[in-house]
């Protein structure tokens, strides 16, 4: 439909000039079309596939910092062998998912109680918002840093605890991060922080999409509330909810920043993530081979989670599309 | 308890009903300013740190407000002279001032963060009126974005650091690199919130009505006219949000500017970084500062851009 008139009306350069002509050869349909396409493809495929494909050659060589990259040797498959009989890359991956779980499922449940009451609430809902949303704001370096100052041995939490532990004998003074249990929790903590404000805006996204007139209608028939929760609510909002955990999980998975600012990965290697994992191997330990091998596994496992999740939000996204349509 | 809304008995008991509404306002209130102190607190600590002096930073039990307000955090990050006198100050090799980053990561975000919004939107305008790339090509742009940073930045640190200076000395004889380079950082911060400009903005594309468009190329408007007087205008509030939104990206952005950029380009959240592993042991009262100057102004442009938040974090599937 939009072809034809597009095309029907290809109009003739009039004026001279190179600029002029520039401007006509721009408004030719095909050029008018591809050249945004062309453009942005094109950076995609120079600084992600055309990367990525040297990275596959690298991974296959046996190559350190300390040699020229000209001198390295093909090593066949030796990297791979490597990364995949490494007990580190295992056990910070399934860290990584740990942390990943724990953490948005309490922003899942805290996001969704919160947006719940703030629908709910009618005086000083604005500021509610406004003040839920700040943490998505704070650059997380920002958030790491702040609460390595909350975890140290002379800091606000040990302050508020200390009638507690004075009463029960121990020193105050707890040094939360050179304990390996107590260390991972921090992070999960400092991740639930920042990033249960999404998960309140997307629900109370959810919330405020939700069509009145059935609530209402279901009211005058006779459901009490928890019954228009369980059965009118909570489907309708399905889709934010699935959004929610789709965004979430990628974005929990790629955790770094806290990691880095709080613990440095220790004590140990108890707070290493993947990520951080990683950048210690290639950036500290100069394994670049190792690294280019690893990050090749790992975009080959994350992409099969990248597609699921992908065609989750599609889906979700056309539900979502066709209530909205229905509510309004 | 589920008969008392029965049909029948709609119109409950007067006294009963108020006294229910009675209270819940007020738990629903206690529990969301709970959550309001626990998400204040943080960020309360580090600008009440911003103002102790040295001595004040790590005492027990510590102080909830700076003893003795001073300013001198802010003055040593602020501060041209590097040589002047500071905490031990000459004992470490990273200068303190502030300036070199954040004109590094103004430069950065601004520059990809423009150059991303203009691909973007005619992008978003191409796939929008035209379907361009197909079905399909909308959703596979999200790739990019969920790909984790770190599998990025391994490959682009061999390119940036291997293939481009080789291949540039092959070509035109001379090595260019463009790790660490303010140049480099933008390239690739262009890349990743490319998707997120591309989502955004088609949501806002796809709100112009076409028939708007089809008039006014009736009526004999080119086709770049017609995009400049008709659908730019109509879209022009959403370039903005959108370009705030992958600005305050960027400006967050840590993994990728620590891992290709070491000594000469830093943006500021690497700054900050640096200041843990400083011989001195780690600059409490510097850091806050620096974290305060870093997001108060991300902040308020993040509470300005508010109510469009979610539509930027998620890829314009939520509008409101």
């Amino acid at each position: 439909m939009a072809d034809v008139t597009l095309k029907a009306a290809a109009e003739p350069a009039v004026t001279k000039g190179a600029l002029s002509r520039f401007g006509a050869w721009l408004s030719q349909e095909r050029v008018f079309r591809w050249i945004p396409f062309v453009l942005v493809e094109g950076t995609f495929i120079l600084v992600i596939i055309i990367p990525f494909l040297l990275t596959i050659y690298i991974s296959f060589l046996r190559w350190r910092a300390n040699r020229p990259f000209e001198q390295a040797q093909l090593s066949g498959f030796r990297n791979y062998e490597q990364v995949l009989t490494d007990a580190g890359f295992w056990a910070s991956l399934g860290r990584t998912f740990y942390f990943a779980g724990t953490a948005v499922i309490f922003e899942l449940v805290i996001g969704f109680f919160l947006a719940m009451l703030v629908h709910r609430v009618v005086r000083g809902r604005r500021i509610y918002i406004t003040l839920f949303l700040i943490p998505m704001m704070v650059v997380p370096v920002v958030a790491g840093y702040n609460f390595s100052m909350i975890y140290l041995d002379s800091g606000p939490l040990n302050q508020l605890l200390s009638p507690f532990t004075n009463m029960l004998g121990i020193n105050p003074r707890i040094r939360w991060l050179s304990d390996p249990t107590a260390a991972q929790l921090a992070i999960i903590i400092a991740d639930i922080w920042q990033w249960t404000s999404l998960t309140f805006l997307i629900f109370l996204s959810g919330f405020s999409s939700l069509p009145p007139q059935l609530i209402n209608a279901a009211r005058v028939l006779g459901a009490n509330k928890r019954q228009i929760f369980f059965w009118i609510e909570l489907p309708l909002l399905k889709p934010a909810i699935v959004i929610a955990v789709v965004i979430r999980s990628m974005e929990a998975l790629k955790l770094f920043d806290p990691v880095v600012l709080l613990t440095f990965g220790g004590p140990g290697t108890s707070t290493q993530t993947i990520a951080y994992y990683l950048w210690e191997q290639v950036w500290q330990f100069n394994k670049y081979s190792f690294g280019a091998a690893a990050s090749i596994l790992l975009l080959i496992l994350f992409s099969v989670l990248i597609f699921v999740g992908i065609w989750l939000l599609i889906r979700q996204r056309n539900q979502f599309e066709q209530q909205q349509e229905t509510a309004t | 308890m589920s008969n008392a809304h029965s049909k029948t008995q709609a119109a409950t008991p007067a006294g009963q009903k108020d006294r229910r509404r009675d209270h819940m306002p007020l738990v629903r209130h206690a529990i969301l300013i709970g959550w309001a102190l626990i998400i204040m607190f943080p960020i309360f600590w580090m600008l009440q740190t911003s103002f102790k002096d040295s001595g004040e930073w790590v005492t027990w039990p510590p102080n909830w407000l700076p003893q003795d307000p001073t300013l001198k955090n802010y003055q040593q990050i602020f501060t041209f002279d590097v040589s002047g006198s500071g905490v031990a100050r000459e004992a470490t090799d990273q200068p303190f001032s502030i300036w070199g980053s954040l004109r590094d990561s103004l430069i950065i975000c601004t520059l990809s963060s423009l150059i991303a919004l203009f691909m973007g939107t005619f992008l978003a305008y191409s796939i929008s009126r035209f379907n361009v790339g197909g079905k399909k090509f909308r959703h596979m742009v999200l790739l990019v974005r969920m790909i984790p940073p770190i599998v990025i930045a391994i490959p682009l640190l061999m390119y940036y650091a291997v293939l481009i200076p080789f291949a540039t000395e092959a070509v035109f004889g001379a090595r260019i690199s463009l790790f660490d380079t303010r140049i480099g950082m933008s390239i690739l911060y262009l890349t990743v919130t490319l998707p997120f400009v591309i989502w955004m903005m088609l949501s806002f594309v796809d709100e112009v009505p076409y028939t708007l468009e089809h008039a006014a190329r009736i009526m004999g408007a080119g086709r770049m006219y017609t995009l400049r007087k008709v659908v730019l205008p109509l879209v022009a509030s959403g370039m903005v949000v959108t370009f705030l939104f992958v600005f305050i990206l960027n400006w967050a952005e840590f993994l990728l500017a620590l891992t290709l950029t070491h000594p000469d380009v830093s943006t500021l959240p690497v700054l900050l970084n640096k200041f843990q592993s400083a011989s001195e042991g780690r600059l409490y009262g510097p850091q806050a500062a620096i974290g305060t100057v870093i997001t108060i102004p991300v902040v308020i442009l993040g509470i300005a851009i508010q109510k469009h938040l979610v539509k930027g974090f998620s890829f314009g599937m939520l509008r409101r």
